[in-house]
């Protein structure tokens, strides 16, 4: 059996990934697709450890996380578009409206 | 001694495809890529044990909300907009914080390691035994959720719809 360490290193080193690309981008599109890897790799850690602890709560969770993303791509990529119409470009720092 | 393999290389594909993902210019490869990172982490479910979110992964993340980032990227022709580079103090701290982050997650999960071997016993787990324990003690937290994609839905078309846009303008 592969030790539950391995595949929470491998959720870490995701999840710093999904950091990175929020911090450093400035495409909301991809903004967004780091904010689903950080997901994704919490979505692994769940599930390493109802492995590790033979509960079924992290499992229904994982479910539960799927669902709450799906809603949140199509809400948030609605509002790529809407911003794309009045502004013609996704980059983040352009929607600055309600910046003082 | 084959687990072991397959969890390298599956992890290396994971973790190579993500970095794709944050670095690559142009938004049609990184959405490309993100979806072979995920194919990766299905993988990583079959190796703990549940094959049924193994499939929901491919079937609900790789197939529909990755058509649906695919989707928009080509609706507004991103890839041939030029993305500008952040300010390089941004790039800096962003670069440098998530580094720090990442190694000392690593570092301490590896140092004081949480789990450090695996379970005794296999925990294989069935969609009928998901199915049963979501339809008993989940059934409120379920029907929560059909509500909140079923006000997803709703947002979505008057977000999108033709009027949102003419009462902003106007």
């Amino acid at each position: 059996m592969i030790p539950t360490a391995w595949f929470l290193i491998l959720s870490a080193m995701l999840f710093a990934i999904g950091v990175c690309g929020v911090l450093t981008r400035k495409n909301g599109i991809t903004i967004f697709m780091s904010i689903e890897l950080m997901v994704n790799a919490v979505n692994l850690t769940f599930l390493a450890y109802a492995r590790e602890f033979h509960q079924l709560h992290g499992l229904i969770f994982v479910l539960f996380i799927m669902a709450i993303a799906a809603a949140e791509a199509a809400v948030g990529l609605a509002i790529f578009i809407n911003l794309f119409h009045h502004r013609e470009t996704i980059d983040v720092d352009e929607a600055n409206l309600m910046h003082w | 001694m084959i687990e072991f393999a397959v969890f390298f290389f599956f992890a290396a594909v994971a973790v190579i495809f993500a970095l794709v993902v944050v670095l690559h210019r142009n938004p049609v490869v990184g959405a490309l890529s993100l979806v072979a990172s995920f194919f990766a982490l299905a993988v990583m479910y079959v190796l703990l044990d549940a094959p049924f979110l193994a499939a929901l992964q491919v079937i609900v993340y790789a197939g529909a909300i990755m058509v649906l980032f695919l989707f928009v990227i080509m609706l507004l022709n991103l890839q041939y907009q030029r993305e500008e580079p952040t300010r390089p103090i941004q790039q800096f701290l962003g670069y440098f914080g998530s580094a720090a982050f990442g190694v000392s997650l690593v570092y301490y999960i590896s140092k004081y390691a949480v789990i450090a071997s695996g379970p005794k016993t296999r925990f294989v787990t069935s969609a009928k035994t998901i199915g049963i324990r979501l339809f008993e003690a989940y059934i409120l937290p379920f029907e929560m959720v059909s509500i909140l994609l079923l006000a997803a839905i709703v947002g979505a078309l008057v977000l999108t719809s033709k009027a949102a846009g003419k009462q902003v303008t106007e």
